[in-house]
């Protein structure tokens, strides 16, 4: 679309500042997306263009497609994408490794070719073209909803009724790719419980919660053994660096050293060495 | 904003007079595969593969018998944009007896020791735990059913749409779902999740160009109607720019779901990728809806200005033919030479696009119907010889096939023979009505361009025969596996209908030419 025919359309100088506003927005919009190596910015970018192609919808007299572009492009799809780019990770940029050599020159060159060829065919052909806003179409119909309503319904109403196939497919074609289903049955409580307790008879592994650290035990430090019931230590119920520092105390052995020790009115608790030797 | 709200005088409601009988084949299947997506949702794992065979093919059966019923209907409805006319008939028959063969070879069961050729579950990560279990358990991907009669759907739509807003729906709503039955196979998962993926990006790529093509045109016209953009350019007489970048890239488009080079490159990954089956459909019936709509766009609505697009078809068709034809001789993979030999066949076709005349839509329809039997027989043939792998495609594994198994090679040098179009096949037939259409509507030159492009073809086909049938077969070679009913009878079909096409061809031919007429 010109400059010329959009003023043609509207015809004061403020829709012509509109016009070019919104539409340097819109190319700087589209340029930036490429452009830019972050894809969120590309997001946003994009964003900025369909904003300002909304803006221009309403200002050639068709408010749906401008609310409908704002509302479905701007509002979901763009935030869709988004949220796509958040799971994957804002950090995860492409690769700008050419694996097909002057690929990027190649295509930058024929890119120009190419824009360059429509903006001619479409600049020779608006010659003459009439004035492109819905004015005079939202008149015959008694406004711009109204005229859409009664298109959709009438000529187009196959178009617009096989569109929900497409919708169908494309929720069936989402569901195939993504949605995870169980191979075999979530097991029940009543289920994980007996194992539970068959485990317990079979390795003697606890079937309840691991006690905490020091339960049952002389001291309650985090680095004494829980005793289970049946007088054995639950190594388990020191927390993992402990252990694999080989700060555990051995509680069975200190246990009775201490009693002595306390007895004859020593220290209540032996240094412990940590890794550098330094007490405390 | 107050046009929007303010309750205008509208004008009275009319409602659309839509002849729901003329277009009951296409109703019919769409609305089975809605009701096919019920099935998945509702219907017991144990029981869907059977009520799903059932539905496919009780309705491709029907809507076949539905089209039959409808032969001699020349009429536009459903507010003119769709046209029953003969070509659209005749192509939707094609389609559907096509479409049949092809599901008889996604309804296979027997020749993959794991079940049939889709993966078990399609999330489930390639080579994972979880995969292993779902096969264990012998979960089958049913949704495929569903894909396939939407994709049907869209084919039967494709070349009855006569607006370029529902060919656009239609184009889409038959590209979809292969994008995603691409993407299922059962084995060499991720060869089949990187065709799916090269399918849909250039797919999508290929549509938006087809799209705006399409803005242009209604640039152009002020309509989306093929008759009233034909009705424009009558009105305009001279060069338009609108009106050639618009039929520039909607032929691109379309160049690019018929696999005409350079826009082919997907063709090879692609139906090597794909699970064999879906190759088959997507090989043969594609391209009867793409020309179909191609031929119905360029002959209704752009006749008016062929000699601004016919230079660039016959660049196009050239290129097509040879680059199809030599390309195919360098392949060492069946599956990759059929699609070069796909590729070539889409040059031959587009002779008849040139030929804008009545005997070239005759003989591209005979061609269509030709090359889509044997193109599904050769796949169906192709998913029959296995190793511990899966499908065994490398051309060396093929050599001396003939020794072990003579039908099956003998079944695949016919289904050669009639693409390379040696007399007494349908293929022959084809290619000869196709060339005699094109020096008719005076394109001789690209003609003889075909039939040196032909010599080309048939000495690759040839070739593939020699080795078949005449070398020594290796000691450790695959397979070739007995396959149930449904292989079988879709091997059978395409094998006899190569024949007689190919013998008996004149009533076909007669069909084909009465039905040749586009309505506006």
């Amino acid at each position: 679309m010109t400059a010329s025919s959009v003023l043609a359309a509207t015809s004061n100088s403020g829709a012509e500042i509109v016009f070019w506003v919104c539409a340097t927005l819109a190319v700087i919009g589209a340029v930036g997306m490429i452009l830019s190596k972050k894809p969120v910015h590309s997001a946003l970018f994009v964003a900025l263009t369909m904003i300002n192609l909304a803006i221009l919808y309403v200002a050639l007299s068709a408010p749906f497609l401008g609310m409908v572009q704002i509302i479905v492009y701007t509002g979901a799809v763009m935030m869709l994408f988004v949220f796509v780019m958040m799971i994957v990770g804002v950090d995860a940029s492409d690769s700008l490794i050419e694996t097909i050599k002057g690929q990027r020159w190649a295509a930058i060159v024929l890119v120009l070719g190419f824009a360059a060829m429509l903006i001619g065919a479409i600049v020779n052909g608006l010659q003459g073209v009439p004035d492109p806003s819905l004015v005079a179409a939202n008149a015959e119909y008694g406004g711009n909803l109204q005229g859409i309503a009664k298109i959709i319904f009438t000529d187009y109403v196959i178009a617009f009724e096989v569109t929900s196939a497409l919708l169908i497919v494309a929720a069936l074609g989402a569901m195939l790719l993504t949605h995870r289903e169980r191979h075999t049955p979530k097991a029940t409580q009543e289920e994980r419980s007996k194992a539970r307790f068959l485990r317990y008879a079979a390795t003697s592994e606890l079937p309840g919660n691991l006690p905490p650290a020091g339960t049952y035990a002389r001291h309650n430090a985090i680095d004494t053994p829980a005793l289970a019931p049946d007088g054995s230590t639950v190594p388990a119920s020191v927390p993992g660096p402990l252990r694999e520092r080989g700060n555990v105390r051995p509680v069975d052995v200190a246990a009775e050293v201490e009693v002595e020790e306390i007895s004859e009115g020593k220290t209540v608790v032996a240094p412990i060495n940590d890794e550098d030797g330094e007490q405390r | 904003m107050n046009s929007l709200l303010a309750a205008g005088t509208s004008p009275e409601f009319a409602l659309p007079s839509i002849e729901y009988r003329l277009i009951s084949p296409i109703l019919l299947v769409l609305g089975m595969a809605v009701i096919s997506v019920l099935v998945e949702a509702f219907v017991p794992r144990a029981h869907r593969r059977v009520v799903q065979l059932v539905l496919t093919f009780s309705t491709l059966i029907v809507a076949l018998i539905l089209v039959v019923m409808l032969a001699g209907q020349r009429a536009v409805t459903a507010a003119g944009s769709l046209a029953v006319d003969g070509p659209a008939l005749f192509m939707q028959g094609t389609l559907l007896v096509l479409a049949l063969m092809a599901a008889l070879l996604v309804a296979e069961r027997g020749v993959d020791p794991a079940g049939d050729a889709f993966a078990a579950r399609a999330n489930a990560l390639p080579g994972s735990i979880d995969e292993r279990e779902f096969t264990k358990r012998g979960w089958l991907t049913t949704e495929v059913w569903c894909l396939f009669l939407f994709s049907v759907g869209g084919m039967m739509l494709f070349v009855t749409g006569t607006d370029l807003l529902i060919l656009f729906v239609a184009l889409e709503i038959m590209s979809l779902p292969l994008y995603l039955l691409a993407g299922i196979a059962r084995r060499r998962r991720l060869l089949s999740q990187e065709a799916a993926m090269k399918y849909f990006l250039l797919g999508a790529f290929s549509s938006g160009f087809f799209l705006y093509g399409s803005a242009l045109l209604y640039g152009f016209a002020g309509t989306v109607d093929l008759g009233g953009i034909a009705d424009a350019i009558t009105a305009n007489a001279g060069q338009n720019g609108l009106l050639i970048a618009g039929t520039a890239l909607i032929a691109v488009g379309l160049f690019f779901k018929v696999a005409a080079v350079p826009f082919h490159q997907w063709a090879p990954d692609v139906y090597q990728g794909s699970p064999t089956a879906i190759t088959a459909f997507m090989a043969s019936c594609v391209k009867v809806a793409a020309f179909g709509a191609m031929l119905r766009i360029m002959y209704v609505a752009l006749g008016g200005v062929r000699w601004d697009w016919r230079p660039m078809f016959w660049v196009i068709a050239i290129l097509t033919m040879f680059v199809g034809s030599i390309i195919a001789l360098t392949q060492t993979d069946v599956k990759r030479m059929l699609a070069y030999s796909s590729v070539a066949h889409a040059g031959f076709l587009l002779i008849a696009v040139v030929a804008t005349n009545e005997e070239g839509l005759a003989g591209a329809m005979f061609y269509l119907l030709a090359y889509g039997v044997a193109t599904i027989g050769g796949f169906g043939v192709i998913t029959l010889v296995r190793d511990s792998t899966g499908e065994a495609t490398h051309l060396s594994s093929w050599a001396g096939l003939g020794k072990r198994s003579p039908w099956v090679a003998g079944a695949f040098a016919v289904f050669l023979l009639s693409f390379a179009g040696i007399p007494l096949t349908a293929g022959f037939i084809g290619k000869f009505a196709v060339f005699e259409a094109g020096v008719a509507g005076g394109a001789g030159w690209l003609v003889v361009a075909a039939v040196l492009a032909s010599a080309i073809a048939v000495f690759f086909y040839g070739r593939v025969i020699v080795i078949l049938l005449f070398s020594v077969p290796a000691a450790d070679g695959p397979t070739v596996v007995v396959p149930s009913s449904f292989t079988a009878f879709a091997i059978a079909a395409g094998l006899s209908l190569t024949v007689v096409l190919g013998i008996i061809p004149q009533p076909f031919l007669d069909l084909a030419e009465k039905a040749s007429i586009f309505v506006r």
